[in-house]
């Protein structure tokens, strides 16, 4: 990597050995056009990714290639494939249309004006895009050979981070088109193989599911003043009232206490009163003090469910004070799981918390939000992803280089002792 | 503890750290030492205030903007004290214990509500570790940013910049070790909470985007000699890339739909 980015601009002629940055800014912007142009040509439909074993062969054949053409090719672009200026240049390109896709939103929703023609709007799956990684990954491999044979205990870091990130590169695009992700809704006490993608195709999986018992802690509700024409908060999100009994706040003119707190409450003929019935909602007795005309009120304000409609406490001037609904604390799933040689596994999954089943990794992912707690299904996504374990080394390595890039950084004087 | 309280604390922090830069002024061995104690308090008065805060919400103070600016005022305070005690530059902390009492005022100035809530996608041992690392790498990048500003000056008026460029150097190094520890822990976490350790998802997105600059300006740096005045620029334009990832972002429209707006 020392010599190549040294020889005069000046005195050279562009494409004339060795490269420099002039080569390289006209590698990668040429490479970038000519991907954009393809996209377009094609119809702005993309990459597709080869699944299984198309996928292993192509990584097989790219490793052979560059090995070959290390061993056996002798030309000057060798030592630019592995050079600083060429490494600078394509992950500039790279950074470029990822720059890109940090401002444009990447949805396929507009799909006749340029932006995705060229296929600015699924930036990932475009040629660009495609073919900036692909000489970013070249690049990266040729200098991961060059400085790696023969290895040597000083680049430990160096192999640790160009490595660890060539794996999970390869790992990450080309495993892509073989990892699953289905959807399951499951419904209580119902057993179910059919899962959806996400372009709602259904398919048949190889294990059967049974949601026993879905549930779902809640925060307590909180209590806010708001206009009562337009039902928007009059006080700031600071001003919102925990709701808990003998709780006390300051809102707007009004102070605002507690009395009496229901947790699961159905509408009377006095209000509201406790009720262990489905769908019912939380319900509070607030009484309102008016630290400027003095008036006092005293109602029932709930935030409602499903078979509860809200009520507020409406006060003077158009305001009211309204309850927020409930926000789930924590939700979870008790699955019991049936795979096709397995007797059955009961396990439960929630958010942060999947399980495993027969080659599939299972995800609490949604509800029957509109029916809250009250809910009886649970959806549940179902993901395979064969080349993780891949990934994950590559992402270890990385973090190893980056402690050992931590521990010992650059050498304190400019002598160049460690590079990473 | 709650918010209420925190003005009082912001008032005690920044009068502790206000004295101790003065008393940095006189060459005097005693004055410094007086000066590094002060300072010291001033970090342990805000710890008080996050632990008592911790304490009061019943759940780490990570989630909202205002809270990771809390976090990120005790880092800059801290990372100042170690490169003064290794490096012995003052300027790096006056600006650092400046930049940190920013921060604090931006939050006296917007103050948090006290919601106690956390979704459930957040309530994972990855959460501490992800956030701190990240305000850790933050504040070195913020230094460093500061580092090349001063280099690019330097640079400009046909000044020596090599102990400047070693400075910036061993500070983007920290620091880009905790932002890549940072980004990884996240793709972990990711993996456990939403089932892919990549979604391209806008904060993701931008947070590679940063790590991709400062990556700019260390291959950059191989090269000792060459292009020195272009690295500088960089480390400290990556800085605003950095704040596009960190605050920028609930601004922009490609990111209505981050998942990581969590403080809406």
């Amino acid at each position: 990597m020392e010599e190549q980015g040294q020889a005069p601009a000046s005195k050279r002629k562009f494409g004339q050995f060795p490269w420099n940055y002039r080569e390289g800014i006209s590698i990668a912007a040429g490479l970038m056009a000519l991907g954009f142009i393809i996209e377009f040509a094609t119809g702005s439909k993309g990459v597709s990714i080869p699944a299984w074993p198309t996928n292993l062969f192509i990584l097989l054949l790219f490793v052979g290639y560059v090995l070959a053409f290390q061993i056996l090719v002798k030309h000057p672009v060798k030592k630019w494939l592995s050079s600083t200026p060429a490494a600078i240049t394509a992950i500039t390109a790279f950074a470029f249309l990822t720059l890109l896709m940090g401002f444009i939103p990447q949805s396929d929703k507009n799909t006749f004006d340029f932006i995705s023609k060229a296929g600015l709007t699924h930036i990932t799956r475009s040629w660009p895009f495609m073919l900036c990684s692909f000489n970013l990954l070249l690049i990266l491999s040729f200098t991961i050979i060059r400085r790696i044979l023969p290895f040597s205990i000083k680049n430990v870091a160096f192999t640790l981070n160009h490595l660890g990130l060539w794996i999970v590169i390869v790992a990450a695009s080309l495993g892509s088109s073989d990892s699953i992700k289905l959807n399951m809704m499951l419904t209580e006490n119902k057993v179910t193989n059919v899962a959806f993608d996400d372009y709602g195709q259904a398919f048949e999986t190889n294990i059967n599911l049974k949601l026993l018992k879905f549930s779902i802690d809640e925060y307590p509700p909180q209590l806010g003043l708001i206009d009562a024409r337009t039902n928007k908060l009059v006080s700031g999100k600071k001003d919102l009232l925990e709701v808990k009994k003998d709780y006390k706040a300051i809102m707007g003119d009004w102070t605002v206490s507690i009395i009496d707190f229901i947790e699961n409450a159905q509408k009377d003929s006095s209000g509201f009163s406790p009720s262990a019935a489905y769908g019912s909602a939380p319900a509070a007795l607030v009484s309102t003090f008016n630290n400027k005309t003095k008036e006092t009120d005293t109602g029932w304000v709930s935030s409602g469910s499903p078979m509860v409609y809200p009520k507020n406490l409406d006060l003077q001037d158009n305001k009211a004070i309204a309850m927020t609904i409930r926000k789930p604390k924590k939700f979870a799933s008790e699955i019991r799981a049936y795979g096709k040689t397995t007797d059955y596994e009961d396990f439960t999954v929630e958010v942060n918390k999947p399980a495993r089943f027969n080659g599939w990794t299972i995800y609490q992912s949604g509800y029957d939000e509109p029916m809250g707690k009250w809910s009886k299904r649970s959806v549940v996504q179902l993901v395979r992803d064969p080349w993780l374990p891949v990934v994950y080394t590559g992402l270890f390595m990385i973090m190893a280089g980056a402690l050992y890039l931590f521990w010992h950084g650059r050498s304190k004087n400019t002598t160049k002792k460690i590079t990473i | 503890m709650t918010w209420a309280s925190f003005p009082y604390f912001v008032m005690l922090c920044c009068g502790l750290w206000l004295a101790g830069l003065l008393l940095l002024i006189p060459k005097k061995k005693i004055t410094e030492r007086l000066s590094i104690a002060l300072i010291i308090a001033g970090i342990m008065a805000l710890s008080t205030f996050i632990a008592g805060l911790w304490v009061s919400l019943e759940r780490p103070v990570f989630r909202t903007l205002g809270e990771t600016r809390l976090w990120y005022s005790i880092f800059l305070s801290v990372i100042s004290l170690v490169i003064y005690y290794m490096w012995k530059f003052k300027w790096i902390m006056v600006y650092c214990l400046f930049m940190a009492m920013l921060f604090l005022f931006l939050n006296v100035l917007n103050p948090e509500n006290f919601d106690k809530t956390l979704m459930p996608a957040l309530q994972s041992p990855w959460f501490i570790p992800h956030v701190i690392v990240y305000m850790i790498s933050y504040a070195f990048m913020a230094a460093a940013a500061l580092v090349g500003i001063k280099g690019l000056y330097l640079s400009y008026n046909s000044k020596p910049v090599e102990g400047t460029m070693q400075l910036a150097d061993n500070i983007v190094y920290i620091g880009f070790a905790f932002l890549t520890l940072g980004l990884l822990f996240g793709a972990l976490w990711a993996k456990v909470a939403w089932g892919s350790y990549w979604t391209w998802d806008p904060k993701e997105t931008w947070a590679l985007l940063t790590w991709l600059v400062y990556l700019l300006y260390i291959h950059f740096r191989v090269h000792k000699n060459q292009h020195v005045r272009l690295a500088l620029w960089i480390v400290a334009i990556s800085f605003f890339v950095l704040l596009i990832c960190w605050f920028g972002i609930n601004y922009l429209p490609s990111a209505q739909s981050s998942v990581h707006v969590y403080a809406s």
